[in-house]
């Protein structure tokens, strides 16, 4: 019963490895496949434009500081953006 | 009415709960699940922030979120658009939590919360200068906000008036102060969004000769705003922050563990020499520009004390206030006090004040000791206050280290007298007995002294009248030169403490075992370590307390109006040493 018992557990453990193994496999192709087509793309396409999404470069402005820009009403709050 | 603040998903998760403007219990997760810095969504914080209220999910009326989820979620996909194709590995292990969990907090807190009501998300630098103005004392202060990152906001500073905040200016990400101290943190051996403080205590021991340096890493402006020379960086696209040009300018990342070199220490003052010029630059800036004299500050960088000790004597403001959890733990009391005092208008008043940070969990005297006999724990109970205050007080004098459970646990990331190690400042091998039979932590490292507040200003060089942040041990001064070797263990090499300052009615207790101590001892100042061993976070509960004193070499544990000894006690197979983390 025992030999049983300790079979099935391990076969399932096995399955349950295997399964893991599986998903990472399906996640990393989904995953770089968006990157590729999602990212990638839009990222070569605005590049081409002149878009930067960071402001890596410094300026040789005299001041740092920017204005903020949002003054946001009480409405905007139930917002996640 | 009542506010439920929440703040997770990035470091420190936190919950609180605000009843009619007061601020009735508030604690980070990590107390509860152990993991330290835990940054899951607060499920245990927040029960416990309902037990603590009497109330159930359904009497909230508004839950309040400490940022906006999709403009951080914008920013991290403009890092990998600019960054393609070197911020595969990053987008490979972040995007999957994103989606799955991040960006669905609305759906998080009505599934599994139960929650039906109104959620309000606060931008997350707006809930850092709520959590510090709207609970201050001050009618109306400058805000100055400065942490790794936002939303994209890094900094930022305005003004606040009655119930309303406004932020004028802002720093954006990929520009960070914060960042570029943590840069330096993990350059320097140690762990990110956690071990910054030691790199502040190590700063003393060295030399700022990298300053030049660090100044071509940052171009720091006359008005304290900056930029970052990213080609020092690559925390905007990988997971380890400093690039190869730093380490060519700074040399090889330690190895954690490893000797700490006076190469270290002088790199380490050389970044605090940049920062307190960042923030004294920035401050006196934005006097200028309100002429306001109170200041309230809020953000990692504001758990800088050092800095902050030399705040009042670099600029001209006149009296600050900073939160006890001024990282991102705080930014749950900030969400819930934006809710209730700005968007609803409610008023400000004196109980809405956060003067004191035992709001965390407690436990009656029953509690305890069906804890103790439970597990049949041998202790002694004492007959009265009296008893308890001069036996601990005979104690410590004795060079016994003492673990003190007494009331509400804090809020924050200092332990204030509810959780603490106690022990004496005056025998100059304390710092290496707490060390070796407790923290296990490393030795550039100062323990820091607490002191009641009408004796603060005859050892220490505080500022006048004394800011109420040093009640929460956000600020550091010098010690009196006279009083330094009578108080070795408490006294960093550079003659300073990271002093808290007591008021009896925050915890009366504690303010009279200081008191005794001094009666006995002719020095009313006592060590204050927080109640846990390297790596775990500050104990919460009698079993944590119990588990960390027999595990180390804690004498005996005053818990409630019992005392436990270790020797009175089977040593459980605890191996504190094994589990003495980063």
């Amino acid at each position: 019963m025992s030999y049983l018992a300790n079979f099935f557990k391990g076969f399932v453990a096995g399955f349950k490895h295997f399964g893991q193994g599986i998903t990472n496999i399906v996640n990393f192709i989904l995953t770089l496949v968006i990157y590729i087509i999602g990212v990638g793309l839009t990222s070569i396409v605005a590049k081409a434009f002149g878009k930067h999404f960071l402001s890596l470069r410094k300026t040789n402005k005299k001041s740092a500081w920017s204005a903020k820009n949002s003054h946001p009403k009480p409405d905007d709050f139930y917002r996640q953006f | 009415m009542i506010v439920l603040g929440i703040a997770c998903y990035y470091h420190d998760s936190s919950a609180c709960i605000m009843v009619d403007g007061k601020v009735l219990a508030a604690a980070e997760e990590e107390r509860f699940t152990r993991k330290k810095h835990d940054f899951g969504f607060p499920f245990k914080a927040i029960e416990y922030c309902l037990k603590e209220a009497g109330i159930t999910i359904k009497e909230v009326s508004y839950i309040g979120f400490y940022e906006k989820p999709l403009i951080k979620f914008e920013r991290v996909l403009c890092q990998h658009l600019e960054m393609f194709p070197r911020s595969f590995p990053t987008f490979f292990k972040a995007i999957p939590s994103w989606i799955n969990e991040k960006v669905r907090v609305r759906k998080t807190i009505r599934r599994k919360l139960g929650y039906m009501g109104d959620i309000l998300f606060i931008d997350h630098h707006l809930a850092h200068a709520a959590s510090s103005f709207l609970v201050s004392p001050f009618k109306e202060a400058a805000i100055f906000t400065i942490d790794g990152v936002g939303e994209w906001e890094t900094a930022t500073y305005g003004f606040a008036s009655g119930n309303d905040i406004t932020l004028k200016k802002e720093i954006n990400f990929p520009h960070s102060l914060g960042l570029l101290y943590s840069t330096a943190t993990a350059h320097l051996g140690f762990s990110v969004n956690n071990s910054e403080y030691k790199v502040m205590g190590m700063a003393p021991y060295g030399v700022p000769r990298y300053y030049n340096d660090f100044k071509k890493i940052i171009d720091i402006r006359d008005d304290g705003s900056f930029e970052l020379d990213m080609s020092y960086f690559v925390y905007h696209y990988k997971e380890r922050m400093p690039s190869k040009k730093y380490i060519a300018l700074f040399g090889p990342i330690r190895r954690p563990e490893s000797d700490v070199t006076q190469h270290h220490k002088d790199l380490a003052a050389s970044l605090q020499k940049v920062t307190e010029e960042v923030v004294f630059k920035a401050l006196n800036h934005i006097f200028r520009e309100y002429k306001c004299e109170n200041l309230c500050m809020a953000g990692g960088v504001a758990l800088n004390s050092v800095a902050n000790g030399k705040i009042m004597r670099n600029t001209p403001f006149k009296s600050i206030y900073i939160v006890p959890p001024a990282g991102d733990g705080g930014c749950s009391v900030g969400a819930a006090a934006y809710v209730y005092f700005t968007l609803m208008k409610n008023k400000r008043d004196k109980d809405s004040v956060l003067d004191s940070s035992y709001l965390g969990p407690g436990f009656s005297t029953e509690e305890v000791k069906k804890f103790l006999d439970k597990n049949k724990i041998k202790f002694s109970t004492f007959r009265s206050e009296d008893e308890l205050i001069k036996a601990t007080v005979k104690h410590i004098y004795e060079n016994k280290v003492v673990g003190w459970f007494q009331g509400r646990m804090e809020f924050g990331p200092r332990a204030l007298g509810s959780r603490s190690i106690l022990s004496n400042p005056c025998n100059p091998k304390m710092q290496d007995i707490l060390n070796l039979k407790v923290k296990h932590r490393e030795k550039f490292r100062p323990f820091a002294p607490v002191v009641c507040i009408e004796d603060a200003n005859k050892y220490f060089e505080c500022d006048s009248p004394i800011p109420m942040p040093t009640d929460f041990m956000l600020m550091v001064y010098p010690i009196r030169k006279e009083f330094r070797p009578l108080i070795p263990a408490v006294t960093h090499v550079d003659g300073s403490g990271r002093l808290q300052t007591v008021r009896r009615y925050q915890n009366p207790k504690y303010y009279e075992l200081i008191k005794e101590f001094g009666k006995l001892s002719g020095m009313p100042i006592l060590i204050n370590t927080s109640f846990n061993i390297r790596g775990e976070p500050i104990v919460c509960t009698p079993y944590d307390a119990y588990k960390c004193m027999m595990g180390t070499g804690i004498d005996c544990l005053v818990m409630d109006k019992f005392l436990i000894r270790r020797e009175d006690n089977l040593r459980d197979a605890w191996d504190s040493e094994q589990f003495a983390k980063d």
